[in-house]
């Protein structure tokens, strides 16, 4: 009981610091992802003002898969984490095991079909 | 299993809007409402990857021009800013750097921070897209 006890805290340990490391991310990298995306390309501001695209960001190079890959999946992962744990503070509470169980599923999808799209690409060589 | 039956653990039953009662409490669940917003982005651009592997790079990029999309994003971007100052000065609070007698303020690590989050983005850009 008390090993099982260890491992869970444990677990419990690794989740959280994941989510630290998430919350890092989201801090540092997302920002910059949105600008490039959400106002640099659609209103043709720098650095997006020539003959480049967002599409370049993921296949232009090795490093800016890897940056995509680590900025959604980090961001995806806190911003989850977090939002499932504000429902169980306002009344959802014994809904616990629910929240968490759709919440880790998406996050779990979610990392997996990026992973995948990405590997494709880096293996059939669309990202050079 | 004797340590729990001496210490079991007692919940305080609070009222769902609890966070109402305060404004710190407010500020607190605001806070960590616009997470929903940063985890939504994180899907709707696998969703915009999922159109270019699946479409065309034509169809990804269209998606993004979109102006829900771009709405959205807006908000999504300013919930992350407010999600970065917030997370900047919790650093500052919860791990205080010791020089001298003195203890560094939460405002500094903000400050030390923000400074530090325009030299990643512009390192990004450069690395990633100018370069």
């Amino acid at each position: 009981m008390k090993v099982e006890a260890h491992k869970v805290a444990r677990l419990h340990a690794i989740l959280w610091g994941i989510f630290s490391l998430g919350g890092m991310i989201a801090a540092f990298l997302l920002p910059v992802l949105i600008y490039l995306t959400a106002i640099a390309y659609p209103f043709n501001l720098w650095p997006f003002n020539g003959t480049r695209d967002p599409s370049f960001l993921i296949t232009g190079h090795r490093l800016g898969a890897l940056f995509i890959f680590v900025t959604i999946a980090g961001s995806l992962y806190h911003g989850i984490f977090r939002f499932q744990s504000a429902l169980t503070e306002v009344g959802l509470i014994k809904y616990r095991r629910a929240l968490e169980a759709v919440g880790y599923f998406v996050i779990f999808v979610g990392i997996i079909v990026l992973g995948y799209y990405l590997a494709t690409w880096y293996l059939n060589g669309t990202i050079t | 299993m004797g340590d729990n039956k001496r210490y079991p653990e007692l919940r305080r039953r609070v009222s769902p809007g609890w966070w109402t009662a305060s404004r710190h409490y407010a500020m607190y669940m605001v806070r960590e409402w616009t997470s929903l917003f940063i985890a939504v982005y994180s899907l709707i651009f696998i969703y915009g990857l999922s159109l270019w592997a699946t479409v065309s790079r034509a169809n990804f990029l269209n998606f993004l021009k979109n102006p829900a999309i771009i709405g959205f994003s807006l908000a999504a971007l300013v919930f992350t800013m407010y999600h970065a100052v917030t997370w900047f000065y919790l650093l500052g609070a919860i791990s205080p750097i010791k020089i001298g007698r003195s203890k560094t303020k939460p405002w500094q690590a903000l400050v030390l921070n923000l400074v530090l989050l325009v030299i990643v983005s512009y390192l990004a850009i450069w690395l990633l897209i100018l370069r």
